[in-house]
């Protein structure tokens, strides 16, 4: 007799083979690492499987097409922690971001394809090995869904990776709509183009402060950049300024989160809503996130990193 | 200093870092025997215990320490050097 599974079953089975296979590879090449990201996946839901299941695949299969296999990412991932640990030791130390200056970061890693697109995999991975990257991820999903049928012309900055933009276009669908992708780095913008792999999409190089459409537009999503700038009130009047007077932004941006190309340190959530505020927006809906499960007033004690993420529109 | 008198500072780092008063170290331990102790937890116990001793550890040293023995002769060696 032949047994016959539900699509759930076989997504969960398919699921953890490569989630099991990189949790275990990670765990051997990075113990104390490993530990911290299992021990922060426990609980997460049954959502997570499904959905994590799906992006696993999809992920090896855009490796796969690059003649690659999905170890490739995890070591991107394993490299990319490895950078953040000296980034956190740093801060610790001085209680700032080692990067100063939109220059810096710019010679040492947008203007690098090398460095970028490594750096990029492993982003991409730590959406779903993040405990934080998914609940903002998951969020973020609800907004869209909260604006599907009112959105003509939608425009991503700082795309990295494409993980959003592809959701997005999932949700909205492709009939009738213009996607704009901007972003500074060629790396990215060829990581995104292969991993969304859509031909409605128009990938964009710019530095966003230099960048303007005659035609402006409804949602605008920008993730993790805002603390990639010297000013972020200037990029979120720039964003301002490429929106329908009613249109709306999704922005995240992290709190005490030390990266290679990390500038502007936000210490807390109202440093962020003060940002926002100052550069004409109001908050419509919000979501915080710390990194690690642990209460709030031991997250500040020990800076530990929160994501912030928020729906917002022109005052 | 001995590595007695490391280990009960130590201890109390240990405690104020990871927020448990039940913890209790001997030079065998590890991470895998202290719950809270992973890899962000392991950079705030290597910070606290550089500004502790007035020294600084290279990254493969910090990298490197497999457990709290190795972690308290480290210190002496680098107290040692230091006078
Ligand atoms: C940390 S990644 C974020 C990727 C993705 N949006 C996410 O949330 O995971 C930041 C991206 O912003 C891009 N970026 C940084 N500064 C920029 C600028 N001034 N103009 C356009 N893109 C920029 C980088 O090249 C990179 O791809």
């Amino acid at each position: 007799m032949t047994t016959v599974k539900d699509n759930k079953e076989i997504l969960s089975e398919a699921n953890n083979s490569l989630l099991n296979h990189i949790l275990k590879t990670i765990k051997e090449k990075n113990p104390r690492h490993g530990k911290k990201i299992t021990k922060n996946l426990e609980n997460i839901g049954d959502e997570y499987y499904k959905k994590s299941a799906e992006f696993f695949n999809k992920y090896a299969l855009f490796v796969k097409g690059e003649g690659k296999d999905v170890d490739y990412g995890v070591d991107c991932y394993l490299k990319m922690i490895g950078i953040m640990m000296y980034e956190q030791v740093d801060f610790f130390r001085t209680g700032e971001y080692s990067c100063k200056s939109f220059e810096e970061a710019n010679k040492a890693v947008y203007s690098n394809p090398e460095v970028m697109e490594s750096y990029m995999h492993g982003l991409l991975l730590s959406q779903f090995l993040w405990n934080h990257h998914y609940k903002v991820l998951e969020f973020f999903i609800e907004q869209i869904n909260s604006v599907k049928g009112q959105v003509n012309k939608y425009l991503e900055i700082g795309g990295g990776h494409g993980l959003y933009l592809s959701e997005a276009m999932e949700i909205l669908g492709t009939n009738d709509i213009d996607y704009h992708c901007v972003d500074i780095s060629a790396g990215s913008l060829e990581v995104a183009k292969k991993f969304v792999d859509n031909p409605k999409v128009s990938y964009r190089q710019y530095n966003i402060f230099d960048y303007d459409e005659a035609e402006k537009y409804d949602f605008i999503t920008m993730g993790e950049v805002l603390e990639h700038v010297e000013d972020p009130v200037a990029l979120l009047e720039k964003l301002g300024s490429l929106l329908k007077p009613d249109g709306m932004t999704f922005i995240t941006t992290p709190t005490n989160s030390p990266a290679i190309d990390h500038i502007y340190l936000f210490r807390n959530a109202p440093e962020i809503i003060e940002v926002i505020h100052k550069a004409g927006f109001e908050i419509v809906k919000d979501f915080k996130i710390y990194s690690e499960d642990v209460s709030e007033k031991r997250a500040e004690k020990l800076k530990v990193p929160m994501m912030y993420a928020a729906l917002i529109k022109k005052k | 200093m001995t590595v007695q008198d490391v280990l009960s500072q130590f201890n109390e780092i240990f405690i104020d870092v990871l927020d448990d008063e039940d913890i209790k170290l001997n030079l065998e331990t590890t991470a895998d025997d202290v719950e809270e102790w992973d890899s962000l937890s392991h950079i705030q116990l290597i910070v606290a215990i550089e500004n502790k001793y007035d020294i600084r550890f290279t990254a493969s040293e910090m990298e490197s320490y497999r457990n709290v023995g190795e972690m308290c002769n480290g210190i002496l060696n680098k107290l040692a050097a230091k006078v």
